[in-house]
């Protein structure tokens, strides 16, 4: 970080600091990570979410984010929780499923919080669990993470920290995470946006289609993602966490929606929040929701 | 420890049906691929030498395996480990050298396609795969030839058989980790041409294969095969079953931390190598989705089905050339030897 963005970054926390990690949260998002948000010729709805990715990813610099907090559930894992430290990460993803569309091939050019990432993993390690920290050339970086930061932060002005979504971590780990970096980011003075790339109702539509084909893939899974997301509209997200593993049965829902239990950890989004988008996304469902700070 | 995987069924897809085993009418139909040797269908189809599917088997892909084996090609080294596995998978190379294969069309897991069952249709994929998840054991540089022609003529056979397909012709799209292991411990030559199909499920929305859909996959990849009368070894890339150590403690190649998860794990896996050795294919075949069920086994990624369908289920062959755990993960290497066999 250059000592002009801490500067100001300083100003922006303590004015809005007030106590515990509060001041350290520029806000939260739970965005999709389909590619169809980077489409050069999307569907009317595809392009909405697209454009309320985008919006966010301003408020969440206007609110002072110095560094993007991710979890994205495409970087699956199944030992630990792995969490990045590579301090640049470029190259180009070629989708292994969308290779041939245009949005299936992603160059990429991300900086790490480095000090961040590792206080995190500190931080993780003192809850008892595991962080696995990685830093290999050639890494491979999953595709939802490139679509969340290059829509949320398309200039690459801020630096980002990962951490990778264990199959089989319960949702007090995964929360655990949230609490963690919040922590983390206390111990450092950093002000964090945190991300959960996730989609919600995971039925895939099993056919090629045309972007102006797509549709929720079923009515059930559609009245559970409207359900769900007016629960979080009206800030009811202990009832969400209550529905989720009827949920993740009965919808489908991507990685049983444990990517919300990332932000609830943070402790900052127990309260209404803003529905920007929702749509299909290849027959899955995807919404944009942002909680100010 | 880890706990159970919890496994929600896709729907299956409506638009597929079956050809039933053993049927080569469609050969008539087709007429097979010009400039290639196909035999009558009503004649024998292949014999000691002939086309066709010489052999099957069962090839798990851990990447400890091919971290043990110190290649050239992989950055990490090792000091060993895992030998046993890595003995049979020694034995087994020697055999596939004796049956002078043309060609080995592999199914593995880790190549996860969303929509549809991909076909690499590159015809020299080469790149540096890093592992996602043992990154600390495999990082190779990988280089090889596929069998251009096989490789559409499955992905074109699959999708006349109701399938939804794509050919992958993108240079850019990294070897998967378990295709390079798998591959690596059968052939670490390379010699030998492949084709590489992808898995259709999705672990982070927690779906997993429709084994209806490998099945009629695994029958798709047999047509193709007899059709341009390629002599062919399927193999499947599985493990067994499949609950794991959560942490890794100390030095990966230590076999002090190595032994099944738990004793049910193991005697399910028994049970089902039991019916390989036995030759009770038939048995088998209904007790996967049960031996899925019980042991979260990775065959829920359909790529023994698939293997199995290839070959037609063949009763009185199979044999079990070893079986060992992997972070408490069951592996068995196994073989269909099919020459001589209609
Ligand atoms: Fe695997």
């Amino acid at each position: 970080m250059n000592d002009t963005m801490n500067d100001t970054m300083n100003d922006t926390v303590n004015e809005g600091a007030t106590t515990g990690t509060h001041g350290h949260f520029a806000g939260a998002v739970l965005m999709p990570g389909m590619p169809q948000l980077l489409a050069a010729d999307p569907a009317p709805v595809w392009a909405e979410l697209t454009a309320e990715s985008k919006h966010v990813g301003t408020l969440l610099r206007d609110a002072g984010a110095e560094t993007l907090v991710v979890l994205s559930t495409q970087w699956f894992t199944v030992l630990g929780h792995q969490v990045q430290l590579d301090p640049r990460l470029r190259g180009v993803r070629v989708d292994e499923n969308w290779y041939d569309f245009d949005y299936g091939t992603m160059p990429y050019d991300l900086r790490t919080d480095v000090e961040l990432a590792e206080q995190w993993a500190k931080e993780i390690e003192r809850t008892g669990l595991e962080a696995r920290r990685t830093h290999y050339e050639h890494f491979p970086i999953d595709t939802g993470m490139i679509v969340a930061t290059g829509l949320l932060d398309p200039a690459d002005t801020l630096p980002v920290v990962q951490v990778s979504c264990n199959l089989y971590a319960g949702v007090e780990a995964i929360s655990t995470l949230g609490r963690a970096v919040m922590d983390a980011a206390s111990a450092v003075g950093r002000r964090v946006a945190v991300v959960a790339v996730s989609g919600l109702s995971s039925g895939l539509i099993q056919q090629w289609i045309t972007p102006g084909e797509d549709h929720v893939e079923s009515a059930r899974n559609e009245e559970w993602d409207r359900r769900v997301l007016g629960l979080l509209a009206e800030g009811r997200f202990g009832e969400v966490m209550e529905l989720r593993e009827q949920y993740a049965r009965e919808a489908q829902a991507d990685s049983q929606l444990r990517a919300l239990a990332f932000l609830e950890g943070t402790g900052q989004v127990n309260r209404p929040a803003d529905v920007r988008a929702y749509g299909p996304l290849w027959g899955t469902g995807g919404a944009v929701v942002h909680w100010a700070p | 420890m880890s706990r159970a995987f919890p496994v929600i069924s896709v729907r299956a897809m409506s638009s597929v049906f079956k050809v039933p085993v053993g049927d080569r009418t469609w050969q008539r139909r087709t007429g097979g691929s010009p400039g290639h040797p196909t035999p009558a269908a009503d004649e024998p189809v292949r014999d000691c030498r002939g086309p066709g599917i010489v052999a099957g088997i069962l090839a798990p892909h851990p990447p400890q395996l091919l971290y043990a084996e110190n290649p050239s090609q992989n950055e990490p080294t090792s000091e060993g480990g895992w030998e046993v596995l890595r003995w049979a998978y020694e034995d087994l190379r020697r055999r596939i050298r004796e049956m002078e294969p043309d060609v080995i069309v592999l199914h593995a897991p880790h190549w996860i396609t969303m929509v549809g069952h991909h076909v690499n249709c590159v015809p020299n994929p080469k790149g540096f795969s890093v592992e996602p998840i043992f990154p600390h054991l495999l990082r190779y540089r990988y280089d090889f030839r596929t069998d251009v022609e096989l490789a559409e003529a499955i992905a074109d056979q699959a999708s006349d058989d109701g399938l939804v397909t794509r050919k992958m012709r993108n240079e850019g799209v990294r070897v998967d980790y378990a295709t390079i292991t798998a591959l690596h411990l059968l052939s670490p030559d390379w010699d030998i041409p492949v084709v590489s199909l992808s898995a259709n499920n999705n672990p982070y929305f927690y779906s997993t294969s429709s084994l209806d859909q490998m099945e009629i996959l695994g029958e798709s990849a047999r047509k193709a095969i007899e059709g341009l009368g390629r002599r062919a070894i399927v193999a499947g890339s599985n493990s067994l079953s499949h609950l794991h150590w959560e942490r890794e403690l100390g030095l990966p190649e230590d076999m002090t931390y190595e032994h099944a998860y738990n004793h049910h794990q193991y005697r399910w896996d028994m049970r089902l190598l039991d019916l390989i050795r036995a030759g009770r294919t038939r048995e088998l075949r209904e007790m996967i989705p049960e031996h899925i069920r019980q042991t979260e086994s990775e065959t829920k990624a359909g790529s023994l089905s698939w293997m199995l369908s290839a070959l037609g289920w063949p009763e009185d062959v199979g044999e079990v050339l070893t079986y060992g755990t992997v972070i408490g993960t069951g592996n068995a290497v196994c073989l269909w030897d099919m020459r001589g066999r209609q």
